[in-house]
This record gives structure tokens, C-alpha cells and sequence, in this order.
């Protein structure tokens, strides 16, 4: 794992009134110990990673209190873990990232939300929405929707996201519905401090275990049980939820207050999503309406309850306001057309300011349809509606998203020219890396071929200097993704699949579609051995597994043998020319069916993470040790920069060539440099240039090292020119 | 109107370098000192070596316990106080985002790491970042710019430890916040993990970030050059001389440096402007007669210089031992190009024929720290006397003189068309594959527009080399190069065959 939590799972233990400081996704898991889970699960991914690593970590004390838990192998999983609080009050949490995981996930979570809930069933979602994301930009408020599941975003405090969490399993079993807490990105990974309870050992738990299966048909799916629980889930349980929102008050008002002697500005107000409220009352602040603790002229409503809305609360809040503000992040502006509705149906004559709609130009458009509301969108928005709704305010007091405008421009000015991207890419040694710069070469030697790539780290192929990969569909899903592209085509396409991938759904449907078809496809498996790109977590098939599970012995070779796949290849990735060989191979080969090359090389990484201590130990220890790193010659490089356009690695860069006669830069190896020799594998294979060198430096060198040396020195020295 | 706003810390670094470490200690200090505090960032995949971003609010006075600060997430721009970054282009995009302003203090390391798209293109495709420094000066309300990652090495430390230091001496100085050096150091102590580089790291960085600077010592005075050939050449090329005559006595001999000489005197005999020409010819003449063939490339690698430079480079100490290996190619070209001109054509149809092409091509590691290694390319560096006969030597003198001609003939005319021809050259380089397309954009752009095409001046013809020169150094592919000169009427290349084996099998038809 990427990221250990052994001294923040300390934390964990904390008693009741003992401040928690820490990150927003950890105090998810303080909550959830505070609410007496019987189980939790997930699957990782940004930004909820950390949630996974900290319940693997503090598998210790989930033993103590009899808690379940499980890395699923997929969303789809984790949300079928969901089940056990169907028929038993057991309370269970799982977490994933959205909204791909809830796509993944959306059939079991769709039975659930049918069949209902008797124990509290709660599904942290982080949502993956505007800078920092990895994945297409939707919500995952449909969801919640379609299947009516309750959906909570919190304040981005943790007060009010722990308060969310405890609360949400309440609301679960007081409505028999499963309940999605959301959580933004910078709010996962907010830090901040919260006073603590106890933690709560489940009644039914590992340690007490449950004696008797339930039956109850009305839980099953299907008619006419299925009826009943659509009529259920109207006249029963949202009118239930509604009941519990207003009671417990989960959502809040923040009434409008005179602020330096001017007066509350109660004819206007703003409904915000409770994950943007601090960025509403940060842009009042700016604009000069309210102080830096949140007191405010403008009388705003926090929904921390995103769905169900609370009808009877918009329309109290609404009623005697001339205008007031719907601030939804993201489209399609469910909230807003909720409002709408809600107000017309009460006959309120509220005008409703928010986004721009697509065909509908109306003046009550100031916020931008889709896309994060940053502190600058905010600003801007908020300032827009005011300059509208309440022209008494003075305009200069409105004049800062102006004033942003202007120094962007005198910034651009300044600059010339837009500073180049940075975009994530390959880490230095990567061991993915040289065999996108082996199909780089195949490319160059037999022309363009298409490449369905998937989800992974090796999806920054389709970034420069590779650009390779040219559709990607979802995770494990580049193999099926391909399944219609490679019999259209008069030549061979290619697959590439992270191992991650694999497990999650590469092998169902993927290699088991293709090898039922008897498809004529090439698969190329990224062998790092850990689910990478989420912070390498632990995959069935990782070479150095945890206690937990230790006993797995689920190779991907023998899995694929075991589904019938004739053609299998394993190549070492840092072998350029040999894996060149083997895609060609494969491109050429008579054979018809399924082609997997697996392409093995470990998560340089985890591998660093690993060797980095060992290496240190020796060097203390004075024991011999042979660092390896590759350099380039500066008097034979040309600065024609092939190798950069071929390897794209980090530490292979330029810098101006100290030769007063040369104006271009020079390739240059910087000493981030860990020795994977895709430098010098890159030039061999491509016939590249004689540049590059290969240096083994002997820390602690024993005698025969030093004997060796000096000898070779002392004929070296005698023939070598200056 | 109530109390201030929180004090705002945006710091803008790449994935990997310890921003998630700094901002800890930033909010440790905070919490010791009992000012409310909040962090947050968005690692995500960014942390694969991506731009990303780490934000911090601290309230300037102590808690109320009833009354907590809204705390926001995202910084808006021109409402931060303190801007760190860690690398001069991301201090680009924050100015760029807005993110520094009047009320801003900058804190910015001057150093480059380059973006995969700066290190790229076949020439220099890297951003100017003195424009970034320009730009700092004149949006920051005060900007601290030093390089980070010298002081960084120099501690023998990583970067956030040095951006820590130059935040608590803005921090201290300014008086923005109740923080002290002290503080700071204590967070650092309690880390545990490489707390004395760290604490050195922070000294360095503190240091730089502390005003007044302390004086810079003035650069001495160079001593004046002796007198050289080279002083019979206009100012701006003599320096480019001196190294060339070097270069090519070192390349081959006394009458090779001769031979550069009367070459450049013709081109200065024509050159009536400020020098410029004469200086760029004489740059790349240099560079194009020391062409590295088999044995130049064998002389470089096996001498001392190169050995005390690789030593330096992987920072090996005194006493331990460094082995070097090479990775050396050489292709069917590189044989023929050794052969007499009578012989080499017929040897490489032959070879080629024969299938040969690729058998001849042999990846080879040559250890050259070792004796046998050494001796085979001291052996093959020995062959320099034999240069002047070789089809390479013969090929390349040839080239040359017909640049040469191109540019003197130009030169009276259009100084301008000279020029451009005389960068021309610039397309020569490297080793096989790549040589091979820079020499044939050469020959493409020398036939069509240097010495063939139609154009309605020098002026014209001017920019039409300029045009096809920059366009080729854009990709490996030749696309643009294809497009500009479509531009002038000539074709493009026909593609390249593609292997037929490469079709499906006919059983899946």
C-alpha cells in the first residue's frame, strides 16, 4: 500500500470528548465505529483510497469489535455486502468511489434499495467532480434517484461530516432505505478536528454471531413482493425520511443578521448543497455581506439532505422572499428543477436564480450549467445574483470578480504565452512505460493499429510523448470494449488491461466474452502486481501479500489457462526488444482466438518502498551495496530528444548542453534516476544513439571490488587520453 | 466588519515531492500554537508526478470555542496571502490562475523541471521562464525567488523542507501570523523522519527567504583572451572560433582546424552585417565537420574527462568504484560509412540484399571501465587516421561544401537568406534513424528551396527555408515539414510500405 495509516489508526481510539484531529475520510471511519457497524467494505479509488488503507490497517481493532470487513473485489461487490442488513438489524458501511463504483454497483444497490433495509445501510460515495478528478464528470445524485436511496452532503466540516455519517444510519433504519453519504473530493481530504465518542461494538458482530436465518418473501425481488415494495418505498418509507430529516434537523437555516450596523437582507436568500456551504458564506464574505465565522446578511438554507428535499422547508424558507439562489454543483440541475417545483406547486411566486440551461436564455442565469464551483465561480455567481436581486447593495461592493477578471488578463499579458501543462503521467522506472514505448515502435515499423485502453496508470499512454490508446470504456472493460473494433478492422488491434482491471471485471467480461467469441484479439496485461493507480492496494494476484490475505494463491496465468486461453505469453516489460518481438508475434500469428501477452514488471513504487530501507540498512551497516542509474554523454548526445519521444520518463529530461557550440538542450538523466534501464533497453531497440550509459557505483566496496579497480585503473590509466 | 479573514497558503508543487509533508507541518505549527487551521488537497492520480496543489486557511487569532471560522476549501484568486511554489513554471500557473496578486507574497523556486511537452520537440521547445520571473516581480506584492533544488541538495534534503523554511521566514517577518522559527523546527522534530537534513534544508530555505538578502558578491572580472586566430573574425564569432579550432584539431588534426578556417573565411568575406552570420556558420561548420562516426563516438567515451564527468554526474564518492557500460549499436551504415567511397555503396546493396540489414545491427553492452572494453574502443578510436577515406568522410565534406556554396552565393544578395540557409545545418544531427531524417529534411528543403523552387525574391526564399526548418524540428513524422512544402508545390513523400504480413490471417476473413 502506498500510504500506511498505522499512526493515524491511533486515532481511531479515541474516547468520548478526545479532540480528533485529522483527515476528513478518517474521521468517515471514527464515525463508523461511533454508529456500532457490524461490517464495512469497498472498493478504492480517489478520494476515498484512504479510506480503504486505513480499515486494512486497523484490521486489529475491527478484530477486538467483532467488525467484518472485506476488500471487495469490485463496486459491484461491496454494494452486494449491503445484503446482510436486508433481513438483519446489522449496521453496515461500504465506500467507493463515484460516480464510476455506484455505475459498477447500481445493480445491487438498485435490489437493495427495492427489497429495503432493516439494519442501517450507508454507502460513503467520494465524488470524483472537478480538479483532482480522474474520471468522466457526472453525479451521483441520479442514482440516488432512480432507486430512491437518500443522498447526504454534508457540510465540509468534520462536526458535520461525522454528524452526517451517525445520523445517516439512523435515517437508514428509521426509513428502511439505504443511504449514500457524499463526500467531494478536498473534503475527503479536508484536515480538521472534531470531539469524539466512544466507539460502539456492534450487537451482532464476528464476536456474537447470529444463530437463525431470516425468511421473509416480501424481501425478495420479485412480483409480487417487487409491487409491494415500490408502493412501500412511496407511502412508508420517504414520508418516513421526510419525518426524520425535519425532526432531527438535518438541514439548516442561517438566518440573516444585521452585520456592522447593516441591516439583514431577508428578502432575498441562498439554497446551497451543505458540501458547498462554506464556499456560499466564503464568497458573502468577499463581497462584503458576512464576517469570516459565517454570520451573514443573507439569510442562507444548508441541505445536507440533497434527496429527499424537505418540501415544507423550501417553501418556509422561500416565502416572503422576492429572490432567492439555488447554488448545485454539477448538471443536470436536479435541485433547482426540484425547487421550482416545489415552489410552483405551493403557488409561491419566489423568482429562483441558478444555472444556464441550454435553450432557456433567462436573466436568472448566473451560475454556469456544469463544471466545479471553485472559489472564483462562486464569487462570480453569487455577485451576479446580488447585482440582480438586490440592486440596493453598492456596486463596488460587487466589483471583486472584476477586479479576478483583470488580474488574470494582466497575468496572461505578463506571461505571453499559456505556461505548458503538467499533466500525471508514468513515475520514473515505471515498469508499464517500456512497453508503450515497445507498441510506440511496433507502431513505427507497421503503421497505426487501434488500441482500447482501460483503466489504470497505464492510461497515461494516451498522454504525450506516447499517445497511444484510443478509446477507453471503463474498468476492466477494454478487452469488450474492443470486441466489435477488432473484426471491422483488415489488421489486428490491441488491448491493454491493468491487472487491477483484470480482477475487477476484465476476466468476466472480458476474457470470457472474448474467449466464448473466439475473438481474434491481442490482450496486453499490465502485471504490476497492485491496484496502482488508487495507491496500491493489494490485488488477488500481488506478489507480497498482507496477513489478511495471505493464504491466496490466484495467479492470473493460471487463471487465463484455466478459461481456455491457448496463446499466452509472459514477457519481462523492461525487455524492449523482446516484448516488441512478442507484439509482433501476436500481430502475425495464424492463431485466431485470444492473444494475451502478460506483461510483467513490478510497481516500481512499491518495489522503491521496499528496496529504499534494505538498501539503507546494508549502507549502515557498511555492507557492499551496487547502486545502478543510467546518465547520458553530453559530448555524444545531438539534442534531437528521440529517447524523451520513446520513454517519457521523469528523470530522463534536458538541460541547456554546457557546449558552447550546441544551442539545443541535451538529454540529461537526473539523479531521481532508479536504474530500470528503459534508457538504454529504448536505444538499443530503437537504434537510437550511443549516448547513454549505464553507471554501477559500489557503495562499501569490499577488497576484491577495490583490488579489481585499481588494477583495471592502472592499465586504463596508462593508454587513456585526457 | 468582524474579524479578518483567515490568513490563505496555497502551495503549488508536483506529485511527489513532499507537499502533503509540508502542509502537515504548516498545520501542526498552527495546532501547537492554537490558531484554527485547515487543510486540504486533491493527491488523485496527480500524485504520478502531475501539477497539483495543497491549500491551507489559518485563522490569525487563537479559537473561540462558541464561534469556529468557516473554513473554505478552494482558494480563490486574488485572496491568497502566502503563494509557494515549488518549480518556476508552476508559479507560472498560479500567477496564470490568478493566484497572486497585490496582496500576495510569492514564494518561488527559480528552477526547472521541464514538462513532457517542453522536453519533446527535436529542437528547444522549453518555455522561457524568464517571463515568469518578469511576471512575478510585477504581480506579487513581495516575491522570494531562489532556487529550491540546489538548496535542497545542498542539504541533502527534498524540496518541501526548504519551501518550509522560506514560509516561516515570510511568516515571521511579515508578521501575518503569531508563527516563529522555533515552532516550525519543533514541528519538523516531531516528524522523526530525516529530521536533520530536514532541519538543514529549512535552515537553507530560511535563509534565502530572509530580507534583507545579503549582498551578492560581484562576478570577477574575466582576464582577457590571449590572441587568437580567431580575432580576425567580427566579435560575436570569435568565442565560437576558439572552441570550433579546438574541436576540430581534437576531432582530427592540425589541417582539419586549417581547412574550418579557410572554410569560415569565405563565409566572413561575404558577411557585411553584424557578424551574426559568420558566427552561426562558424557554429554549426564546427559541429557538422566533427560528425560523430564510429570513432569519434569511441574517443569520447574512453577518455579521462568522460570518466571524471560520469563519476561526478552519479555522485560516486572517492574511493568507490564506478563501472560503465555502453549501449552501442552500430548498423549497416556505420560499417559501409567506414569502407573506402569505392567500395561502400556496393558493400551496402549487397549487405542489404543479402538481408543482412538487420543481422548486422547488434545491440552491444561494452563495459568500457574494463580492460578488454576499453581496448576495443581505444582500437576503434585508433582508426582516426583512417577517416579521410572513408565513404562518411567523403559524404559528409561534400554536404558541407555545398551549404557553404549555397550560403556565400546567397550572402551579397540576402545577409537574411544566408542566414537561414547557414541554420539549415541545424536539421543534422544525430545517429542513424534519426540522422538519416534529419539528412533527408536537409536534402528536401536544400532542393526545393535553396536551390530549386521558384519565389518571388530572396525575402520569399528567406522564408520559405525558415518556414520548412522549424516545421521539420516540429515532429519526428515529417507532417509539417510535408505540409509546408506542400505549400510551394512539392509532394509529399509517398507513405511508407506497409509489411503485408501485418493483414489477418485469411481463416478469419
Amino acid at each position: 500500500m502506498e500510504r500506511s495509516f498505522k499512526e493515524e489508526i491511533k486515532l481511531l481510539r479515541l474516547a468520548e470528548g478526545e479532540v480528533f484531529h485529522g483527515e476528513g475520510i478518517l474521521a468517515v471511519t471514527k464515525a463508523l465505529l461511533q454508529s456500532g457497524v457490524s461490517y464495512v467494505g469497498g472498493y478504492q479509488g480517489a478520494p476515498i483510497s484512504h479510506l480503504i488503507d486505513v480499515l486494512a490497517d486497523a484490521r486489529e481493532l475491527m478484530d477486538e469489535m467483532g467488525i467484518h470487513f472485506e476488500a471487495n473485489a469490485s463496486e459491484a461487490g461491496a454494494a452486494a455486502m449491503l445484503s446482510a442488513s436486508i433481513n438483519y438489524p446489522v449496521r453496515g458501511a461500504v465506500t467507493w468511489k463515484s460516480t464510476v463504483g455506484t455505475n459498477v454497483a447500481s445493480d445491487a444497490l438498485a435490489n437493495l434499495a427495492s427489497s429495503g433495509v432493516k439494519g442501517g445501510a450507508v454507502i460513503i460515495i467520494g465524488e470524483d467532480y472537478g480538479e483532482g478528478s480522474s474520471i468522466m464528470q457526472e453525479r451521483s445524485h441520479a442514482f440516488a434517484m432512480k432507486s430512491q436511496i437518500w443522498l447526504l452532503d454534508p457540510r465540509p466540516t468534520l462536526p458535520s461530516i461525522v454528524r452526517a455519517v451517525e445520523k445517516a444510519f439512523e435515517l437508514s433504519e428509521a426509513s428502511n432505505t439505504p443511504v449514500m453519504v457524499e463526500l467531494r473530493i478536498r473534503a475527503c481530504h479536508v484536515h480538521g478536528a472534531f470531539t469524539c465518542k466512544d466507539n460502539r461494538a456492534p450487537a451482532i458482530s464476528r464476536a456474537a454471531p447470529l444463530t437463525a436465518p431470516s425468511f421473509d418473501y416480501g424481501n425478495i425481488v420479485l412480483p409480487p413482493s417487487s409491487y409491494a415494495q415500490e408502493k412501500h418505498k412511496i407511502e412508508k418509507r420517504w414520508p418516513a425520511a421526510l419525518e426524520f430529516i425535519r425532526r432531527e434537523g438535518l438541514n439548516e437555516v442561517i438566518d440573516g443578521v444585521a452585520l456592522d450596523g447593516a441591516a439583514p437582507l431577508a428578502d432575498i436568500g441562498i439554497l446551497t448543497q451543505g458540501g458547498l456551504t462554506n464556499a456560499v458564506l466564503r464568497a458573502l464574505a468577499q463581497l462584503g455581506l458576512a464576517d469570516a465565522h459565517g454570520a451573514s446578511r443573507v439569510p442562507v438554507y444548508v441541505m445536507n439532505v440533497t434527496y429527499p428535499l424537505v418540501p415544507e422547508e423550501l417553501t418556509a424558507f422561500c416565502a416572503g422572499k422576492r429572490a432567492v439562489l439555488m447554488v448545485e454543483e454539477g448538471q443536470p440541475a436536479y435541485l433547482e428543477d426540484a425547487l421550482g417545483a416545489v415552489l410552483r406547486r405551493a403557488d409561491l411566486n419566489t423568482r429562483v436564480y441558478g444555472k444556464e440551461v441550454p435553450g432557456q436564455p433567462v436573466d436568472t442565469a448566473v451560475f454556469p450549467l456544469a463544471g466545479e464551483y471553485t472559489g472564483e465561480v462562486m464569487q462570480k455567481g453569487i455577485a451576479a445574483f446580488l447585482r440582480a436581486a438586490a440592486p440596493a447593495l453598492p456596486g463596488d461592493a460587487l466589483a471583486a470578480p472584476d477586479a479576478v477578471a483583470a488580474l488574470k488578463r494582466r497575468a496572461a499579458e505578463l506571461l505571453g504565452a499559456p505556461v505548458p501543462n503538467r499533466p500525471p503521467g508514468f513515475c520514473i522506472g515505471c515498469p508499464e512505460r517500456p512497453v508503450f514505448s515497445a507498441m510506440k515502435l511496433l507502431e513505427r515499423e507497421s503503421g497505426g493499429y487501434h488500441v482500447s485502453a482501460d483503466i489504470g496508470c497505464h492510461l497515461f499512454s494516451s498522454l504525450p510523448p506516447f499517445n497511444i490508446g484510443n478509446t477507453v470504456l471503463g474498468y476492466g472493460l477494454g478487452l469488450a470494449s474492443n470486441s466489435a473494433i477488432g473484426p471491422l478492422f483488415n489488421k489486428r488491434s490491441l488491448t491493454v488491461m491493468g491487472d487491477g482491471g483484470f480482477w475487477h471485471n476484465g476476466l468476466s467480461s472480458g476474457v470470457s466474452n472474448a474467449v466464448f467469441n473466439n475473438d481474434d484479439g491481442i490482450l496486453v496485461i499490465m502485471k504490476n502486481g497492485y491496484s496502482s493507480a488508487t495507491g496500491t492496494q493489494e490485488l488477488p494476484s500481488s506478489p507480497h501479500q498482507s496477513q489478511a490475505h495471505r493464504a491466496t494463491d490466484m495467479g492470473i496465468e493460471k487463471t487465463l489457462a484455466g478459461m481456455g486461453v491457448k496463446w499466452l505469453k509472459v514477457v519481462d516489460n523492461y525487455r524492449v526488444s523482446n516484448t516488441l518481438k512478442v507484439l509482433r508475434e501476436a500481430m502475425t500469428t495464424p492463431f485466431a482466438g485470444l492473444k494475451v501477452i502478460v506483461a510483467e514488471g513490478e510497481c516500481q513504487l512499491e518495489r522503491q518502498r521496499r528496496l529504499r530501507p534494505i538498501n539503507a540498512e546494508k549502507l549502515r551497516r557498511g555492507e557492499r551495496v551496487l547502486r545502478v542509474r543510467y546518465g547520458v554523454d553530453e559530448d555524444t548526445c545531438t539534442g534531437d530528444h528521440s529517447c524523451i519521444r520513446l520513454s517519457g520518463c521523469p528523470s530522463l529530461t534536458i538541460k541547456d548542453s554546457s557546449d558552447p557550440l550546441r544551442v539545443d538542450p541535451v538529454a540529461h538523466v537526473n539523479n531521481n534516476c532508479v536504474g530500470c534501464g528503459l534508457c538504454g533497453e529504448v536505444s538499443h531497440a530503437a537504434t537510437l544513439c550511443p549516448s547513454f550509459y549505464r553507471a554501477e557505483i559500489v557503495h562499501n566496496p569490499g577488497w576484491w571490488d577495490r583490488l579489481k579497480a585499481r588494477l583495471r585503473a592502472a592499465v586504463i590509466g596508462v593508454l587513456q587520453p585526457a | 466588519m468582524g474579524a479578518p479573514r483567515p490568513f490563505s497558503i496555497l502551495v503549488a508543487a508536483l506529485g511527489g515531492e513532499g507537499g502533503g509533508v509540508l502542509a502537515d507541518w504548516l498545520r501542526d505549527v498552527a495546532v501547537a500554537a492554537r490558531l484554527p487551521v485547515q487543510s486540504t488537497s486533491i493527491p488523485g492520480v496527480a500524485q504520478r508526478t502531475g501539477a497539483t496543489t495543497y491549500y491551507l486557511e489559518i485563522h490569525p487569532h487563537g479559537a473561540a470555542p462558541d464561534r469556529r471560522p468557516v473554513f473554505a476549501l478552494t482558494p480563490t484568486p486574488g485572496q491568497v496571502d502566502l503563494m509557494v511554489a515549488s518549480e518556476l513554471v508552476e508559479a507560472g500557473r498560479a500567477m496564470q490562475n490568478g493566484f497572486v496578486a497585490a496582496n500576495t507574497t510569492l514564494i518561488a523556486s527559480t528552477h526547472r523541471i521541464y514538462a513532457t511537452v517542453e522536453k519533446m520537440p527535436m529542437g528547444d521547445g522549453r518555455y522561457d521562464g524568464r517571463r515568469i520571473v518578469e511576471a512575478a516581480l510585477q504581480l506579487a506584492g513581495r516575491a522570494v525567488l531562489f532556487d529550491m533544488a540546489r538548496a535542497a541538495h545542498e542539504a541533502g534534503t527534498v524540496i518541501s523542507a526548504v519551501m518550509f523554511g522560506a514560509i516561516a521566514a515570510v511568516l515571521e517577518k511579515s508578521g501575518a501570523l503569531p508563527i516563529t522559527r522555533a515552532a516550525c523546527e519543533a514541528a519538523i522534530r516531531a516528524g522523526g523522519k530525516g529530521v536533520e537534513p530536514s532541519l538543514r534544508g529549512f535552515a537553507a530555505g530560511y535563509a534565502a527567504a530572509s530580507w534583507p538578502a545579503p549582498e551578492a558578491a560581484a562576478p570577477a572580472a574575466a582576464p582577457a583572451p590571449p590572441a587568437t586566430p580567431a580575432d580576425a573574425f567580427p566579435p560575436a564569432a570569435r568565442a565560437i572560433v576558439t572552441e570550433a579550432l579546438r574541436r576540430t584539431a581534437d576531432y582530427q588534426d592540425a589541417a582539419y582546424a586549417a581547412l574550418y578556417l579557410d572554410r569560415l573565411r569565405r563565409v566572413a568575406a561575404v558577411d557585411a552585417g553584424d557578424g551574426t552570420l559568420t558566427a552561426e556558420t562558424a557554429r554549426h561548420l564546427a559541429l557538422w565537420m566533427c560528425f560523430e562516426d564510429v570513432i569519434r563516438v569511441a574517443d569520447l567515451k574512453t577518455r579521462r574527462s568522460r570518466f571524471a564527468r560520469v563519476r561526478e554526474e552519479v555522485q560516486a564518492k572517492e574511493g568507490e568504484p564506478v563501472h560503465i557500460v555502453e549501449f552501442l549499436k552500430p548498423g549497416l551504415d556505420e560499417i559501409a560509412g567506414m569502407l573506402p567511397p569505392s567500395l561502400a555503396p556496393r558493400f551496402h546493396a549487397w549487405a542489404t540484399r543479402r538481408g543482412l540489414a538487420e543481422r548486422l545491427s547488434i545491440g552491444m553492452h561494452v563495459r568500457t571501465t574494463s580492460v578488454t572494453g576499453f581496448l576495443l574502443l581505444r582500437a576503434l578510436a585508433g582508426l582516426r587516421f583512417w577517416r579521410r577515406r572513408t565513404a562518411r568522410h567523403a559524404e559528409e565534406q561534400a554536404a558541407i561544401e555545398r551549404w557553404l556554396a549555397a550560403i556565400v552565393a546567397a550572402a551579397p544578395n540576402s545577409p537574411r537568406l544566408a542566414f537561414e540557409i547557414a541554420l539549415t545545418a541545424r536539421l543534422i544531427k544525430g545517429y542513424s534513424d534519426t540522422h538519416k531524417r534529419g539528412r533527408a529534411n536537409f536534402e528536401r528543403i536544400f532542393a526545393h528551396l535553396v536551390e530549386g523552387g521558384r519565389f518571388a525574391g530572396d525575402d520569399a526564399r528567406a522564408d520559405a527555408v525558415f518556414a520548412a526548418r522549424e516545421a521539420a524540428l516540429a515532429d519526428p513524422e515529417g507532417r509539417n515539414l510535408d505540409a509546408t512544402l506542400g505549400r510551394h508545390g512539392v509532394a509529399p513523400r509517398p507513405p511508407r510500405e506497409q509489411p503485408i504480413r501485418f493483414i489477418k490471417p485469411a481463416s478469419r476473413a
